[in-house]
């Protein structure tokens, strides 16, 4: 899945986070994490992230994490939800979103 | 509920009755109400205003949260609003200003500090991979050479005084870096004035003409040098634009002069001229300085080439003067398109 425009999803209250995707020129992901728990759940967080990218199929662009010490499930839905909105999908795959 | 506070968008303009609400809200936080604000989000607790939020552009203004209501929580939910609105008008990028000392409060909102001039104003913008990018970018244009100059013009249009500008600065360095200003508000559309630009420095050697950023004298790091005509530009608001070139922009190119002319007509652009020797030299900062190279203006027939002046002659339809102030291709340009009235 290719990003191939800026999106959010989420926002910074509690118990949330807001995800901003945007298309990077370069063939990588550089995914940027800033959470309230970064200590504790820093690595945690991350590997939800880049696990959710993979099954997605996102190989390139941007991501910014706000995390205001969401859940892994909700998590795992703002950063579906920003990618898809970034890569303007309509024809949806549900088994990666599982 | 009658506890739940409820969210929603607002024209201050046209609804002229929540324009005077904001304002009093304002008031109450020791802040100004900005004309220039396009788009205000509301936060109301059943009929009072509680929080706002407004959004000029891509700039946030103007956040303010009744001091009964402070608390983690709605000032949140607040920001989350803006950010949204602002993607909704096709801002993922954003930036803001406020007092460093609630810095704090916006970096937990996503925001990070540009510049700060102590004890006055923060320049904040949301995303951490913003200025770093940019200059990440910049850096890979850097030329070698002991003495590194830069100019960032608007050339509205490019004048005669632009080009002996160019000329004298690259002749006095190892390497040149031309900047245009980016930002679209003045006459001739950004895209015209880089290329006449472009076509006015192409015989010039040891330079490289870079396209301007947000991050140099755009509406962003100076909301006030396109309303010149509304009289002094703050003084803080040149002092952002400048520490940004001296914190990121010079570091990343190896800069270590800055050229500009000397300004006989305009105000707002004398002003910044001094306050550039100011910041980019004098002031405390951890960035080296940048040494100011202010050159006197190139003349014809004893009058300043500037572009303002080209401006007034072209109002006054008097083709014969503007001919002799701007090359060849500013003059076919200003023939081709209709600017002579």
């Amino acid at each position: 899945m290719k990003i191939v425009k800026e999106a959010v999803a989420g926002t910074l209250e509690s118990s949330d986070l807001l995800v901003k995707v945007a298309p990077l020129a370069d063939d990588k992901v550089d995914l940027v994490i800033e959470s309230e728990v970064m200590r504790q759940f820093g690595a945690q967080i991350r590997k939800v992230v880049e696990e959710t990218l993979r099954q997605l199929g996102v190989r390139s662009g941007q991501i910014v994490i706000e995390d205001k010490g969401a859940l892994d499930c909700a998590i795992r839905a703002r950063v579906q939800t920003a990618v898809l909105r970034g890569a303007e999908c309509k024809e949806m795959n549900w088994s990666a979103l599982s | 509920m009658s506890d739940e506070i409820v969210f929603y968008t607002t024209d201050p303009h046209a609804n002229v009755a929540e324009g005077a609400e904001i304002r009093q809200l304002l008031a109450q936080c020791d802040l100004d109400f900005e004309e220039s604000i396009g788009q205000f989000v509301l936060g109301r607790h059943g009929r009072s205003l509680v929080a706002c939020a407004g959004l000029d552009g891509n700039i946030v203004k103007c956040v303010a949260t009744a001091p009964g209501y402070r608390g983690e929580s709605l000032s949140l939910k607040l920001m989350s609003e803006v950010i949204h609105l602002a993607l909704e008008c096709g801002h993922l990028h954003l930036f803001l200003y406020t007092h460093p000392k609630n810095v704090s409060f916006f970096e937990g909102c996503g925001f990070y500090e540009l510049a700060e001039v102590p004890g006055y104003v923060s320049l904040m913008e949301n995303t951490p991979v913003g200025i770093k990018g940019y200059c990440g970018r910049l850096q890979k244009k850097r030329e070698p050479g002991a003495k590194i100059g830069c100019i960032v013009m608007n050339a509205n249009p490019f004048t005669l005084g632009h080009q002996y500008l160019v000329r004298l600065a690259a002749s006095q360095c190892d390497w040149l870096h031309l900047f245009v200003v980016r930002e679209d508000v003045s006459r001739f559309s950004y895209r015209d004035r880089f290329a006449l630009v472009q076509s006015g420095v192409a015989d010039i050697p040891g330079l490289t003409l870079h396209h301007g950023s947000e991050y140099m004298v755009s509406r962003a790091t100076f909301p006030d040098y396109f309303f010149k005509e509304k009289g002094i530009v703050g003084d803080c608001c040149t002092a952002i634009d400048l520490l940004l070139f001296r914190e990121y922009i010079a570091p990343a190119l190896g800069i270590t002069h800055r050229f500009v002319g000397t300004e006989p007509f305009c105000a707002t652009t004398r002003k910044y001229n001094n306050d550039m020797k100011h910041w980019l030299q004098a002031a405390d900062s951890d960035a080296v300085p940048v040494t100011v190279v202010e050159v006197p203006r190139t003349a014809c027939a004893g009058v300043p080439i500037s572009a303002s002046e080209v401006r007034r002659l072209l109002r006054a339809g008097d083709m014969a003067h503007v001919e002799s102030l701007v090359p060849r291709n500013t003059l076919n340009y200003l023939t081709h398109n209709d600017y002579v009235t």
